[in-house]
């Protein structure tokens, strides 16, 4: 797709903001602020976009060296293709360390109050979290929306399901969702009739197959009840066939590459692996996708600042309305040298996320009358199990996780302990102990491996590697949070996000079931399980005489939690702020509960209902 | 340059990929480069010189015989050792791997030893992903749908396994 | 002359069947240019080659579409299907030669000239009389006069459009029609798709205009413009792009690109042997055996890719599949140096018969132009 999307330089924005006043200030462009953006220049309004990081992926030619910085690192990790910004950091895995008892560590950007230590993270730059997500799309369950009134766990929303059905379809739409109804119906997920997903769903892996033909059709008990396993795909933000069927017959079109000039090279996903951090081809998702339709609709009534950092909201103290948005401006990654520019708007969008969004918040001292900001914070933790196949599966080929098991997702269980979703990962033991490269480096320098033998090692070592991510609900707790403290602040002088979490007990219940079902599927399969956790791990959680190494599930939410009630939550069902009547908090944040459920469809629902208010609000 | 034919006959045996293969990489100067840079040219001529000498593989009781040799003086050598294993490292990962402390105390300094990818393109030229049928992450993309089938392990000469597993 | 060059179905699906023997003439050269290139560098010119690449595939199945929906048998096994090169294009144009030749001016010239837009408006001066050069398939000459060709691909596909609708005209006075082909066959965006546009069933005339349209608009562009109905740029104006060292952007006037500046480094490219056959190569050297296994992996994608064109669509799939398998094995060959070749490398021959023997001399050409 060719677009228009310009960056617009400050002294533009300051020109223009004399004459024409802008109606609503997006900070963030993520999937959140795009969706927000595009629907509100979809009726004309006038909108002023700010991106902290500084927008080079604009270009083809910026994507690609994006690309190219993942091919020449060392280190691969989630953060690899993305260039260091002291003025827009970003949280990174790779110098974590455990900690002590009452410890703090404030060596990365996102300082770790702990107990448990979190490697979940986000990217600040141009199309923000959706450059490096995995894009799986699941729907939340029915009873996800219920679980205190069913399970007695957590909170309900004051939304339910078929509150957000017809939003989850618009948000399917716009993120090119590829799958099938018939695999996606399960636990009370109801679909309208004659309804198809824009695009089929993608093959499961060879992988997945092999585990499949033993395992499907098995059953396991808990808490006096059965539940039959089955491998399943899973929903994926990704070019697949277009489903000739979807929108009654008319069909879909899938949406390529965005630049800005024609290039495109938008084609199906060719299946590179390599969808976190960054697909080549862009056949994944990105925001910047969304907001490429934006641009092309209505060049003059959006701008795009870049490198600008949200950094105070004014308030009205009388009305409690925000009147300004206080913004950094800097010119280069590299300095500290930036202007502060205030902006006016009619209403206010925080769209930087359930860790930025709070922290904002708090920087500016607000704190909410509930008290909530910040608080309840949520994110899956992950628990990893590994094993060999007894045979060559061919690991390492299809996008990262195509199938798994979602059977325990729901059911009466979650009374007793946090329900889970199985990913099969097709990149083999890379999450858990570095694979391939830990391979080589094990047989080369310890098995004294070279020759044919060390080809045919590689060989039956890697292409059998079979990994389950057992993703376990979290639900909120108050004590889970994000705070700021003036003695952590980044090169700009912005307070740095303060993290304290703990994995609660529910959690930890389900990890320790999952690590039993891991083995049971082992056993199914006949893998030979090699897991193992290392007490010095920095997200190592002892738990009953056992211990797990947690990972951070990136699927940040619950820090400005909506209700019905403006003394137990910080928004609406609007996502409209309870205190200031013109400023919107959106994304994950919103969300009171996560379920089972990778978060972004339903953050990109909620999105899209609360920019109808907003347009109520700004008529 | 002189030194590319014996690093690539080297190479070849070792890695278990036919030159036209490694050539096949476009990365062959650069790694040699690579080696010259860290280690030095003397070291490695020698390990080369070292290896031309090996007694050649016609009869299978002379291959064993060459195989323990290889063994012996190369691999087993604790100054040459090291550095035949980055090598292979090398050619299957496009990674320079930090040598072990013990090697830079004994035979170092050697400043350039840090751990690094060559260049972006000797990641996507990595040998590892070749041998086991995919390819790295991120490159070289199989095409919609090819996760399904089963992988396409590619046929060697001296692979222990008459059959795959 | 008539106002249809095309007067019997026998006489379209021929030219049908040159359409993919031009659409697939095209390919090796354009893979050969864009594998040549050395990694990491010329990221423009690695895109603009690859898309008109895989919008040359896209052609190639709509030709297949076309010829299948009146009856027809697409078969790319046939001995001579793949050109031997260097080679004149099967529509018939003699000005040039196409090579297989690595990534360089001279090359994005010569694909110029592959798509160079029509030179004739409204279908005049389309024909041109060219004197006979070598061995060649002459399977998109002019029926009747045989030492006619077209000027340029679009004149070629204009005279199959007029001869589609001249024939469904004729039969469906007698209440006929020549759209008589299995509609399973046709391969539609469920089994092909990229960013080139919608693969879509060719079932009666006006699903065979359309597509022919496309794959005239995508490929020189109409006379008017640049960008074609679907804003997209035709691929003589992408590989403009490469010479003028700027990108088009809409509005711009042909020949003046004023977008972007596309930086080519023209020598940031394997040398590869001009036209390399395998009898370059040292025989029963591992260099030999590769290039052999190669052209035999290429004939097996063809035969693939038949087998997909005659009612297995869901084959489509695999083959491309195999041909991103083999754009590897190119690339092996492309970076290996030729032996005995002053500096040259090695590369895909493209010798998949042994009827591809004995290349077409190239020699003075006199161009006449006639109403
Ligand atoms: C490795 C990984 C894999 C994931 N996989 C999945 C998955 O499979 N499925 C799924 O549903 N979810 C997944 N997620 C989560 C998903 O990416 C996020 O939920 C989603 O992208 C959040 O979107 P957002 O727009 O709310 O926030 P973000 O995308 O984080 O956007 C915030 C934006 O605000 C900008 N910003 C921040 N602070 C400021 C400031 N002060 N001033 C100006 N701008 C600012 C940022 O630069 C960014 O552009 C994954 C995440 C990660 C990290
Ligand atoms: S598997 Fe590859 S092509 Fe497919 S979405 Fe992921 S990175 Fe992109």
């Amino acid at each position: 797709m060719i677009s228009s999307i310009k960056k617009t330089s400050l002294a533009e924005i300051k020109a223009r903001l004399e004459q024409h006043p802008i109606e609503a200030v997006i900070v963030g462009t993520g999937i959140s602020g795009a969706i927000i953006a595009n629907e509100l220049t979809k009726a004309g309004k006038n909108v002023l976009l700010l991106e902290a990081g500084p927008g080079t992926n604009l270009t083809l030619q910026g994507y690609n060296e994006f690309l190219s910085n993942f091919y020449g690192a060392t280190s691969k990790d989630n953060q690899a293709p993305y260039p260091v910004n002291p003025n827009a950091s970003m949280p990174r895995s790779t110098n974590l360390r455990k900690l002590q008892p009452g410890e703090t560590d404030s060596a990365t950007y996102m300082v770790q109050s702990g107990p448990y230590v979190t490697d979940t993270n986000y990217t600040r730059v141009y199309g923000g979290t959706t450059m490096h997500w995995e894009a799986k799309t699941p729907r939340m369950l029915p009873e996800d929306f219920k679980s205190q009134t069913l399970f007695g766990q957590g909170v309900d929303w004051p939304l339910g399901y078929d509150d957000l059905e017809e939003f989850y379809q618009v948000a399917e739409r716009e993120i090119g969702v590829s799958a099938d109804v018939e695999d996606q119906s399960y636990l009370g997920v109801t679909f309208p009739k004659d309804y198809v997903y824009p695009m089929k769903g993608l093959p499961l892996s060879y992988l997945d197959q092999q585990v499949a033909k033993r395992l499907d059709g098995t059953e396991v008990e808990l808490y006096g009840q059965r539940y039959p396993l089955k491998i399943r795909p899973f929903p994926q933000g990704r070019n697949g066939i277009p489903n000739d069927k979807y929108d009654r017959g008319q069909g879909y079109v899938p949406v390529g590459a965005v630049s800005n000039h024609q290039i495109e090279i938008g084609e199906r996903c060719q299946g590179n692996t390599n969808c976190v951090p960054i697909c080549p081809v862009q056949a994944r998702y990105h925001s910047g996708k969304t907001l490429a339709k934006a641009f092309q609709r209505a060049t003059g009534s959006i701008h795009l600042l870049v490198q600008a950092v949200a950094s105070r909201v004014v308030i009205d103290p009388v009305s409690g309305r925000v009147t300004a948005l206080e913004v950094k401006v800097y010119k280069d990654p590299k300095s500290s040298e930036h202007e502060t520019v205030t902006i006016a708007a009619t209403i206010f969008v925080l769209a930087s996320n359930a860790i930025e969004t709070p922290r904002l918040m708090l920087a500016s001292g607000l704190r909410s009358s509930s008290g909530l900001i910040g608080r309840n914070l949520m994110d899956h933790s992950y628990l990893l199990s590994w094993a060999t196949m007894p045979e060559i599966c061919g690991t390492m080929r299809g996008t990262s996780v195509t199938g798994g098991i979602i059977d325990l997702r729901g059911g009466a269980f979650r009374r007793h302990q946090a329900a889970f979703s199985v990913d099969i990962h097709n990149d083999g033991w890379g999450w858990a102990v570095g694979s391939p490269y830990s391979d080589l480096t094990t047989l080369v320098d310890q098995y004294n491996l070279f020759g044919p033998e060390l080809r045919r090692g590689l060989i039956n070592r890697i292409s059998s590697q079979l990994l389950l991510a057992f993703m376990i609900e979290v639900m909120p707790s108050e004590s889970n949070r994000v705070t700021v403290d003036p003695q952590y602040t980044d090169q700009l002088g912005n307070m740095r996000p303060v993290v304290s979490f703990t994995v609660p007990e529910y959690t930890m219940r389900g990890a320790a079931y999952a690590r039993e079902f891991a083995r049971t599927v082992f056993a199914r399969v006949g893998a030979a399980d090699q897991s193992r956790y290392d007490p010095g791990d920095y997200g190592y959680v002892a738990y009953n005489g056992q211990g797990y190494a947690i990972r951070g599930g990136n699927h940040l939410a619950g820090t400005h939690v909506m209700g019905n009630d403006r003394n137990r939550s910080v928004v609406d069902t609007n996502q409209r702020s309870w205190d200031h009547p013109n400023l919107y908090l959106v994304g994950g944040g919103s969300m009171p509960t996560i379920g089972t459920a990778n978060v972004t469809l339903t953050l990109a629902a909620l999105c899209y209902r609360s920019a109808r208010s907003m347009l109520d609000q700004l008529q | 340059m002189s030194q590319l034919e014996p690093f690539l006959a080297f190479s070849a045996e070792v890695t278990a990929f036919p030159i036209v293969e490694l050539q096949g990489t476009g990365q062959a100067e650069s790694y040699l480069q690579t080696v010259e840079d860290i280690v030095g040219t003397q070291r490695l001529d020698r390990l080369l010189v070292l290896y031309q000498s090996l007694p050649l593989a016609t009869r299978e009781d002379i291959r064993q015989a060459r195989a323990d040799r290889l063994r012996r003086d190369i691999f087993g050598s604790d100054e040459l050792g090291p550095i035949a294993r980055n090598i292979i490292k090398l050619w299957y990962s496009g990674t320079w791997y930090e040598l072990p402390s013990a090697w830079t105390e004994a035979y170092g300094p050697a400043p350039q030893d840090v751990t690094f990818v060559v260049a972006p393109s000797s990641y996507v030229e990595g040998l590892l992903w070749t041998a086991i049928g995919a390819h790295p992450a991120g490159a070289k993309a199989p095409g919609y749908a090819s996760w399904q089938w089963p992988p396409h392990i590619p046929p060697f000469a001296g692979d222990p396994a008459a059959t795959p597993r | 002359m008539d106002s249809s060059d095309i007067t019997t179905l026998e006489e379209l699906k021929s030219y049908l069947y040159s359409a993919m023997q031009l659409e697939h003439a095209t390919l090796p050269p354009y893979l050969v240019a864009l594998y040549s290139i050395k990694p990491g560098t010329n990221l423009d010119a690695t895109q603009i080659i690859r898309v008109v690449a895989v919008e040359e595939m896209l052609h190639l199945t709509f030709a297949a579409n076309l010829l299948n929906a009146i009856g027809g048998e697409p078969d790319l096994t046939v001995p001579g299907f793949v050109p031997n090169f260097p080679t004149y294009l099967p529509d018939g144009e003699q000005e040039f030669l196409v090579h297989l030749a690595p990534f360089s001016r001279q090359t994005i010239e010569n694909f110029l000239q592959i798509e160079r837009p029509s030179l004739a408006p409204s279908g005049v001066n389309k024909l041109v009389a060219r004197r006979e050069h070598g061995p060649f398939l002459h399977l998109g000459t002019h029926p009747r006069q045989t030492t006619m060709r077209y000027y340029s691909i679009g004149d070629f596909y204009k005279a199959i459009e007029d001869g589609l609708v001249y024939l469904e005209g004729e039969a469906q006075k007698q209440g006929k029609t020549i759209f008589t082909g299995d509609a399973g066959r046709q391969i539609t965006s469920q089994y092909y798709y990229s960013g080139g546009g919608h693969l879509h069933p060719v079932t009666d005339l006006a699903t065979a205009v359309t597509a022919i349209r496309l794959v005239i608009e995508q490929g020189e562009g109409q006379t008017a413009t640049i960008y074609d109905s679907q804003k997209e740029l035709a691929h003589y104006y992408r590989f403009d792009q490469l010479i003028h060292g700027r990108y088009y952007r809409s509005g711009d006037a042909i020949e003046h690109p004023t977008g972007e500046p596309v930086s080519v480094d023209w020598d940031a490219a394997y040398p590869v042997k001009t036209d390399v056959k395998l009898a370059d190569i040292p025989a029963g050297s591992e260099l030999h055996q590769a290039a052999a296994a190669f052209n035999q992996a290429y004939a097996r994608f063809l035969a693939e890719i038949t087998e997909a064109y005659n009612g297995k669509p869901h084959k489509l799939m695999e083959a491309v599949a195999h041909m991103f398998e083999f754009r590897n094995a190119m690339t092996v060959l492309i970076r290996n140096p030729l032996p005995g070749s002053n500096g040259l490398y090695a590369g895909p021959t493209f010798e998949v018969s042994p009827e591809a023997a004995g290349a077409p001399q190239a020699g003075a050409e006199s161009l006449e132009v006639v109403a």
